[in-house]
């Protein structure tokens, strides 16, 4: 740029100046230089006129952007910001604990325990690590896909925990309503649609131990529906395949199904609850559901009835600096089958009642790094058919129960430490005194905050 | 027939019915789902009447950390526009609502507003890495404190009114006129009136006020907290002393819903003023509306550098 300018200023000038010294020479003389003297203005006009070209062009950009005098006006900006540049989103979440128990053994007589209900491991070890991949597949559709990486019996797994496609407003639907097909952590309760690593305390509460193995995240198709109402009520349910606990069905035939309703409004400013009533029903006929470790199986029909509560309140209407949390959730098992204790050889003895299981929990957060929780949890076990007594479905009439304890201090929207101790009472004379610590990291896209 | 195929009849038989008896009601009123109190009050200065407002936040809420509530979803569901300052500030919660939102507010749709998108953003890093803090690559997102941004997203959102609702378009253009018309002779006011203002040393809590800063020409000294979103720590606050030691500077602001500890700690320390700006409607008593707003975070400012 530079040098054109340079080059193109001594052009002019000679040009000037040689005409004037050129005055007295031979005409011959005068004919070639004259020639040479075109030829160079001819060089030099073309890139005069290329300066100029790129001094409009400098010129008119400037304009697009005005100075204003004085106070600084903005200007407009044609850039469209998507909330999501990545295609699609990947977040990372990881997850470590170190426990110490008191007790060697950790039963619940009673229920029959799945694997993923049983208490954590003892010593440092890695929870679910998990992989997320999301993003909208077009403007009908969305896709995600959660897999966590757990380490069983010695060796890592990658389990698939969901992988869904939803549909998305654009699809044509009737507004609020839509459909998800696939696996995905069904809505069920409270804690069943979030991830684990989102919970307020490091381990689930019991009922969800015992009657979801943790979460119900089996394969299948679901609908919910926002209904235009004032407030906020939503209706929905769903169809599966009946294959992942508390059901036990792979041949895709009997499936199991869903169904709920909630409502929810805010009081105040400040204050906002949900109230929700679910049912999942299903067969668990050919293969049964089975738990301890293969070796008890029910085979029969079993329906799950849950009722949740939560309330949040800010107090100073930030809930950035102080928030309080109530949640509780009632689960009620109707089981009609047979239940077989195959390391006690009880054979299959016919089983007609019902369980319950609640949990209450509480959660301050006094500043907006820490927080403090309680949470009391307790199943009420069934009475024991003759032909089950002393194996692992005898509770000898003992309501299993904990009591559980967390403070943590949370240095970012992506980083969590946690302490907890656990006091358990899950079986007659047995008590369990649970020391836990955790880290929750999440690396990657901005997760949501789901109520 | 088993009871569980009973149930599944009467549940199917309930949600066909609910699909025919809710009503189609027709637009008398653009329902607008604003994010901010701010929008709120720009969309009830351009609507008016024909349009009926809510806001998801106010002003004592850090707009950030929200959660999806359920009284959210139902307003969301009936918006037919929703209106938010975008660049991330609502990333936590908004797309939770957009799911079951309608399908013409969705992202690229005249029902789908992001102030940030129609003004300069300021502070766009081209590296975002998160031992920054919660910095957003799309830049600040707090763009309604400089007063010529409400100007260009008043113009916008007149144009998204006239498109979603055709047969009030001249109710719209002339509201938009008579507010610009306010609008940039309020500017004027205020630029010639806080003109001793420039240059003046402003300690922010979080980058909240950038905006404000860069229209007043204010010079930002420090701020309270470490990184943005990363809380203001013990050691962080007497690195501040220290930096003030010898030269205060003239006021440490912070919003609403900021915690207040940290600058009544370093204004008593350093002996200057700390002072709450109202940063949205009603952050305060005398910030009703826009115009109260600025006019508000002006003499405050003002009050402060008077009384050093």
């Amino acid at each position: 740029m530079h040098k054109t300018k340079l080059a193109a200023s001594v052009a002019i000038v000679s040009l000037f100046f040689g005409n004037f010294a050129l005055a007295a020479e031979s005409n011959k003389d005068i004919d070639t230089l004259r020639a040479e003297i075109q030829n160079m203005k001819q060089v030099y006009e073309k890139r005069i006129a290329n300066m100029e070209a790129q001094l409009g062009r400098v010129e008119k950009k400037r304009n697009q952007s005005p100075v204003s005098s004085g106070k600084k006006a903005p200007t407009t900006s044609s850039r469209r910001i998507l909330s999501n540049s990545f295609n699609p989103s990947v977040g990372l979440v990881l997850n470590g604990t170190y426990s110490n128990f008191s007790s060697g053994t950790s039963e619940i007589p009673g229920f029959g325990m799945g694997e993923e209900g049983e208490r954590g491991k003892e010593g440092p070890a890695i929870g679910e690590s998990e992989m997320n991949f999301s993003a909208s597949v077009d403007d009908k559709f969305y896709g995600s896909l959660t897999s966590a990486i757990v380490n069983e019996d010695g060796a890592d797994k990658i389990e698939l925990e969901e992988a869904y496609l939803q549909s998305l407003p654009g699809l044509g639907l009737p507004t609020g309503l839509d459909i998800k097909a696939g696996r995905a952590l069904w809505k069920l309760g409270y804690l069943n649609e979030h991830h684990a690593h989102t919970d307020d305390f490091a381990d689930r509460p019991l009922p969800y131990r015992a009657y979801l193995n943790k979460a119900y995240n089996d394969d299948g198709l679901a609908t919910s529906y926002v209904l235009p109402t004032n407030f906020y009520s939503e209706i929905g349910g769903g169809m599966y395949r009946a294959d992942d606990f508390p059901f036990g069905t792979a041949d895709g035939e009997n499936t199991s199904w869903s169904a709920f309703a909630r409502v929810g409004s805010d009081i105040g400013n400040n204050q906002s609850w949900r109230l929700g009533g679910y049912l999942l029903s299903g067969d668990s006929k050919t293969t049964g559901r089975k738990s301890n470790e293969d070796a008890v199986i029910f085979k029969g029909e079993s329906d799950l009835y849950v009722t949740d509560l939560r309330y949040v309140w800010a107090p100073t209407g930030n809930a950035r600096n102080k928030e309080v949390i109530f949640q509780m959730e009632y689960f009620k098992r109707s089981e009609d089958g047979t239940y077989d204790d195959t390391e006690n050889s009880t054979g299959e003895v016919a089983f007609d009642d019902t369980s319950s299981g609640l949990y209450v929990q509480g959660v301050y957060k006094f500043t907006p790094r820490w927080r403090v929780g309680a949470r009391y949890s307790k199943l009420f076990s069934p009475d024991v058919p003759t032909g089950l007594v002393d194996s692992n479905l005898d509770s000898k009439n003992f309501d299993p129960r904990a009591y559980a304890g967390m403070i943590d201090w949370t240095n970012s929207e992506f980083s969590r430490v946690r302490l907890q101790y656990n006091h358990e009472k899950l079986k007659d004379g047995q008590t369990d005194k649970q020391f836990m610590m955790q880290y929750v990291i999440s690396i990657g896209a901005h997760g949501a905050h789901a109520y | 027939m088993n009871k569980s195929s009973v149930i599944i009849r009467f549940y199917k038989l309930i949600l066909i019915g609910l699909f025919y008896i809710i009503p189609n009601l027709s637009h008398a009123i653009v329902n607008i789902f604003a994010c901010e109190p701010e929008w709120e009050s720009l969309a009830k200065e351009i609507g008016g009447e024909k349009v009926k407002t809510f806001s998801a936040t106010h002003a004592n809420q850090n707009p950030h950390y929200i959660r999806a509530r359920p009284s959210l979803i139902s307003k969301a569901v009936k918006a037919d526009i929703i209106f938010c300052s975008g660049a991330s500030l609502e990333v936590g919660w908004l797309p939770l609502l957009l799911q079951k939102a309608k399908g013409s507010v969705q992202s690229g749709n005249d029902g789908y507003l992001m102030a940030s998108e129609y003004v300069k953003v300021l502070e766009k890093t081209m590296v975002a890495d998160r031992s920054m803090g919660d910095v957003h690559p799309e830049g600040n997102p707090h763009v309604h404190l400089n007063p010529h941004n409400i100007s260009l997203i008043a113009k916008e959102l007149t144009k998204r009114l006239e498109l979603i609702d055709a047969t009030n378009q001249s109710f719209y253009r002339s509201r938009l006129d008579n507010f610009i018309l306010r609008w940039e002779e309020a500017i004027n006011r205020w630029e010639k009136n806080s003109s001793d203002l420039k240059g003046m040393q402003v300690v922010i809590h979080h980058k909240t006020f950038s905006y404000l800063i860069d229209w007043l020409e204010l010079t930002e000294v420090a701020s309270l907290e470490v990184k943005p979103g990363i809380p203001p720590t013990a050691s962080h606050l007497k690195g501040l002393l220290q930096q003030f030691k010898s030269k205060s500077p003239d006021v440490i602001i912070r919003t609403p819903f900021d915690p207040g500890d940290g600058s009544m700690w370093l204004s008593e320390k350093i002996n200057t003023p700390a002072i709450i700006m109202p940063y949205t409607i009603n952050g305060n008593d005398n910030s009703a509306d826009l115009f109260a707003l600025f006019e508000n975070s002006i003499n405050l400012l003002k009050g402060a550098f008077n009384d050093q």
